[in-house]
């Protein structure tokens, strides 16, 4: 009954990812290749879909190259700022001992779980008023920011397993909590914090409202939004070339995620975004 | 204060201060905006006091007196001792002194008269029309079109002109061109039909997506925990590349799928069906299109989350269930899915506020169309202050929807603090010095 | 380096876990905090370790209050239940890092190392990850780790619960060595009677965060300063009869044994007889029964016999008797070593 049982459900399974599927192959296929006019058989393989890569698919646009740059710019400065930010915050909350710390934590988990992107109008004008706005650092503070409380969180899991005799080994071998943390802590949050490193990153690389509302301009323009202008000011869409855009902008994304699955399913799971 | 407790400060403000800047502070702007009139056209730092030609049709309605809009409308250009040193200083003072021996103390009403009276002047009269202009703008003393750039430089100027005493504060204040505070933005949502259709559309979507993400997410996770694990990793993996893939590439397939050349369309052609945009073509297919774009995201989600709860579950359970003769859907039923509760609870508040909040698939698939069909409250609320069409961006009215959202937001996150063991949470630090 | 610890109390919020404790530990002695798990004996640990706060009293290192020291500063080595070896160092990376942190100079470091492993017998295994190592190693590296800065004062929390039986005994004449070799002040905290006795000069018998006697183990096993001290400390454990003293006592309505050396006391108390000092090799008064249990032993056997009250006394009986389950018995109680406790529990 197991086995039947088993293949009634692959049957189903299969079924409802087909959709899916189809999208995935197709993305592939598409992006190096030419199909039938109005079918979608592919019907020469070939790379003019690519062209972006070499040429100025319009005058307007700047090149994919400098987007490119601006994009990894923005997904690892975020990055980097997230973990600065929470190895830090992230041993306070978990191990030291300070005024107000409860209230702290109250916040912290409340932040974990509040819609930041509510506040964008806000932190439109907050940007303006910087003269942050339309500049990539300006997109990156408000990014890092954002992702801040569930780093933080995902730091205090990480530093919460340390077993807590270490922590009391090293003040007793004369250690301050200082050079404890730095020596004896962080090596053991490392796994933690290289997740949380390749997270934001994936996130940065992916995020598509910040940029468009907060920098807008063509000096900062990222692959996200750069897709989106390219899609968007096509009267005729050109899917072949769109494909083979995001299959450009996707691959980082891909390979990462097929390196670091391992470490990057916890926090997927454990930290619960979206 | 103890080393401890600088350490701990310290290694927390950074944090603290990027928190401040980009959740409080905006916190407590969405509020202070929410109650202004501030657009593009106020701009968002001060304004400036200026009356043009237009604003005096309006003045009587804001309890301007009739008298003072005659005064700001009325004579402009006069001779007197400051206005001819200006045109003394540009066209000599030969010209200035004539000018004041003919209509020195003379008022003229409009530019026309100012320029036959310098045309007119008998020894040195301004021959070039583009000189008399200038010139007689020099003795122009009428408001209109002057920009001040405080309060104070403007009640001056109305008080020289003569504007009563009981006019300038309504006069004042209807020159101000920069936002002020007004509580209409909350009247005019509370007025307006879109309103109430955007907040209907927020709890279409939420509860259509909400129910596909948790029931697929369970199907998802109850079925893979059934089968062979390389099978079962095979369809996590095929479920789990909308959650790492960039939105916009996300949606675009989608986009291919469903265009009137897409997949679906060519599919559907042998068997005679006219192809359509099948994801634009009503607000039906629109609605269908949205629930699926984001429920197989967030399904994900579920499923991991469901996964590993499962997974928790000691397979002895199972094993008894079968030796007692369940059947599957009977071990489901009465085994795994009651203790289920909690992460299916914890799932489906925590998507409701992200749900409710998020809008980033919506503007990609359809931007609210077709129509405003598929406009949810946070993407008007992102028209409205940020992205529309005629160009004037209503930060003052965003910032009211946006509101909204940010209340509810603290509301349920405040809710979510109870999902989690806090006093655990808060155990005091072992070490004590 | 003596150890004055005085009216120590401690909370935790609300709640008062130690209250005006008060232990002196001469230099050089090893004393032992033994208790059941929850009657403070961690806690007052990590309050001389300076892990946790003194929330009232002093402490006294030698002369030198150190009270209000934080753990940094206080000269105390420490090992824990778990070892808690730095994963990511090697063996000599872990044994130096107290010396690391005193800025000292690689070669100086080096040196002490290397001596310290050979006092612990691990010179072989410097270079190793402390995952590498059996658990007996590890706590060996732990000890180093916890001498190498010469502390006046070495702290022991359960340091042998991890370990299995064979390693136990092995690591047990371990500690006791090196703490002699070194003469360095000890205080061991353990649940374990056995670890108490066999590697301590004194124990401190605590109860619900006080110390319920404080003696040398031979002491506290011959003169239990309590019913609860006599009830803690043997194995098998003591066996405790209701009984009633007036002139004689009487236990129940068959059983009676003459008061022992001059005792007045009057009213109910309770007797307690070790199973060492009952049964059919002592001379002395008898108490009579029948056998209710044989548990054998090899070298002997645990015999219960079970009074016409319904009351119980056990008794080592050397192997090779012919006593059956069910048997009446009448057997002898060393009346010199049997120990009588008031209603309260408190010795007579």
């Amino acid at each position: 009954m197991n086995t039947k049982g088993n293949w009634m459900l692959i049957l189903a399974l299969s079924l409802i990812s087909a959709p899916l599927v189809i999208m995935y192959g197709f993305q592939l296929i598409d992006s190096v290749s030419r199909p039938a006019p109005g079918g979608i058989i592919p019907q020469e393989w070939e790379l003019t879909n690519w062209r972006f890569l070499w040429t100025s698919i319009d005058s307007a646009r700047p090149s994919i190259w400098r987007v490119t740059f601006n994009t990894f710019v923005f997904a690892s400065a975020t990055a980097l700022l997230v973990c600065a930010f929470s190895i830090t915050a992230a041993y306070a909350l978990s191990r030291l001992n300070f005024p107000a710390r409860r209230f702290f934590l109250a916040g912290l988990i409340m932040l974990h779980a509040f819609p930041t992107i509510t506040l964008i109008i806000a932190i439109f004008i907050v940007l303006q008023f910087l003269g942050l706005y339309d500049s990539l650092m300006g997109v990156i503070l408000v990014k890092a920011a954002l992702e801040l409380p569930f780093g933080i969180w995902i730091m205090k899991g990480f530093y919460d397993s340390v077993p807590w005799e270490i922590e009391m080994a090293g003040v007793q071998d004369g250690a301050s909590r200082f050079r404890v943390w730095r020596e004896l802590i962080l090596p053991q949050v490392k796994p933690g914090l290289s997740a949380l490193l390749i997270f934001s990153f994936l996130a940065g690389w992916s995020e598509f409202i910040l940029p468009l509302v907060l920098a807008p301009g063509a000096d900062a323009q990222v692959l996200a939004t750069y897709m989106n202008a390219v899609i968007a000011d096509d009267t005729r869409p050109d899917y072949g070339l769109f494909k083979a855009i995001g299959m450009f902008y996707a691959l980082p994304v891909i390979a990462v995620y097929l390196l670091f699955q391992k470490r990057l399913m916890n926090i997927y799971g454990g930290g619960t975004k979206g | 204060m103890t080393r401890q407790t600088l350490l701990g400060l310290g290694f927390l403000s950074p944090a603290l201060l990027a928190v401040m800047m980009f959740f409080l502070l905006p916190v407590v702007l969405t509020v202070v905006f929410a109650f202004t009139n501030m657009s593009t056209s106020t701009g968002i730092l001060g304004g400036e006091y200026q009356i043009s030609e237009s604003d005096l049709r309006r003045l009587p309605a804001v309890g301007v007196g009739e008298d003072a809009v005659a005064l700001l409308a009325g004579a402009g250009y006069a001779v007197q001792p400051e206005t001819l040193a200006l045109f003394a200083a540009e066209f000599g003072e030969d010209r200035a002194a004539e000018l004041d021996k003919l209509h020195g103390g003379a008022k003229f009403d409009d530019q026309r008269a100012m320029e036959r009276a310098l045309k007119e002047l008998r020894r040195n009269p301004l021959r070039k029309v583009r000189d008399r202009k200038t010139a007689a703008d020099l003795f122009r003393v009428s408001i209109l079109g002057q920009r001040f750039a405080t309060r104070d430089d403007f009640a001056l100027a109305i008080t020289d002109l003569g504007v009563p005493e009981r006019d300038r504060l309504a006069l004042t204040e209807a020159a101000y061109t920069g936002w002020t505070f007004t509580t209409q933005n909350f009247e005019l949502l509370w007025e307006l039909p879109a309103t109430w259709r955007y907040a209907l559309n927020s709890v279409i979507y939420v509860v259509l997506t909400l129910g596909f993400n948790v029931g697929f997410g369970l199907f998802l996770a109850l079925s893979t925990f059934y089968l062979p694990s390389r099978t079962a990793q095979t369809f996590r993996a095929i479920w789990f590349l909308p959650r790492i893939l960039p939105p916009v590439l996300y949606v675009l397939m989608w986009q291919w799928l469903t265009w009137d050349q897409g997949f679906i369309s060519a599919m559907l052609r042998p068997f005679g069906i006219e192809p359509i945009n099948w994801m634009r073509h009503t607000a039906t297919h629109a609605w269908t299109f949205i629930v699926l774009i984001n429920g197989c995201v967030g399904a994900s989600l579920g499923m991991i989350l469901f996964s590993s709860s499962l997974r928790a579950i000691p397979e002895t359970q199972l094993f008894a269930a079968q030796v007692d003769g369940a059947n599957r859907w009977q071990q489901v039923r009465h085994v795994l899915l009651p203790q289920m509760r909690w992460p299916i609870l914890f799932i489906t508040s925590y998507q409701t506020l992200s749900l409710l909040t998020s809008f980033e698939y919506i503007l990609l698939a359809t931007d609210g169309g077709p129509g405003r069909q598929t406009e949810v409250w946070a993407l008007a609320a992102y028209h409205t202050a940020l992205s529309n069409y005629g160009g004037n961006l209503e930060y003052g009215l965003g910032a009211a929807y946006a509101l909204a959202l940010v209340i509810i937001g603290i509301l349920l996150s405040a809710l979510y603090l109870r999902f989690f063991k806090f006093s655990e949470l808060v155990a005091k630090p072992r070490i004590e010095q | 380096m003596r150890i004055e610890l005085q009216n120590f109390t401690k909370r935790f919020g609300d709640t008062t876990v130690i209250e005006d404790m008060s232990l002196s530990v001469a230099s050089g002695e090893m004393i032992a905090l033994l208790g059941p798990s929850g009657c403070g004996k961690s806690t007052t640990l990590f309050a001389i370790s300076g892990i946790h706060r003194i929330d009232g009293g002093t402490l006294h290192f030698g002369d030198r209050d150190v009270t209000r020291l934080p753990p940094q500063d206080r000269p105390v080595g420490v090992v824990f239940q778990n070892y808690a070896l730095y994963p990511h160092m090697s063996v000599a990376d872990n044994i130096g890092f107290p010396l690391r942190v005193q800025n000292l100079k690689p070669a100086e470091i080096k040196r002490r190392v290397g001596e310290m492993a050979e006092l612990v017998q691990i010179g072989n295994l410097l270079a190793r990850k402390p995952q590498q190592l059996s658990g007996g190693q590890q706590q060996r590296v732990a000890l180093a780790r916890a001498l190498v800065r010469k502390p006046d004062v070495l702290l022991l929390d359960e340091p042998l619960a991890n370990l299995d039986a064979k390693l136990r005994l092995e690591m047990r004449s371990e500690i006791r060595r090196l703490q002699r070799e070194t003469g360095i002040t000890a205080i061991l905290v353990t649940h374990d009677q056995i670890e108490a006795m066999s590697m301590c000069d004194r124990i401190a018998l605590m109860k619900d965060g006080r110390i319920e006697q404080i003696s040398t183990p031979g002491d506290m096993y011959e003169r239990p300063a309590s019913r609860y001290v006599a009830g803690f400390l043997g194995n098998p454990p003591i066996s405790f009869l209701r009984a009633e003293a007036k002139g004689q006592l009487t236990i129940g309505a068959d059983n009676a044994l003459p008061l022992p050396h001059g005792t007045a006391a009057r009213g109910p108390i309770t007797l307690g007889v070790r199973p060492e000092h009952f049964g059919p090799q002592h001379r002395g008064p008898s108490i009579a029964g029948q056998v209710s249990f044989i548990e054998p032993q090899g070298r002997e056997d645990l015999i219960d016999v079970t009074l016409p009250c319904d009351q119980r006394l056990r008794a080592i009986v050397p192997a090779g008797h012919d006593i059956a389950l069910g048997q009446p018995v009448t057997w002898q109680v060393d009346l010199s070593r049997v120990h009588l406790f008031d209603a309260e529990g408190a010795r007579l």
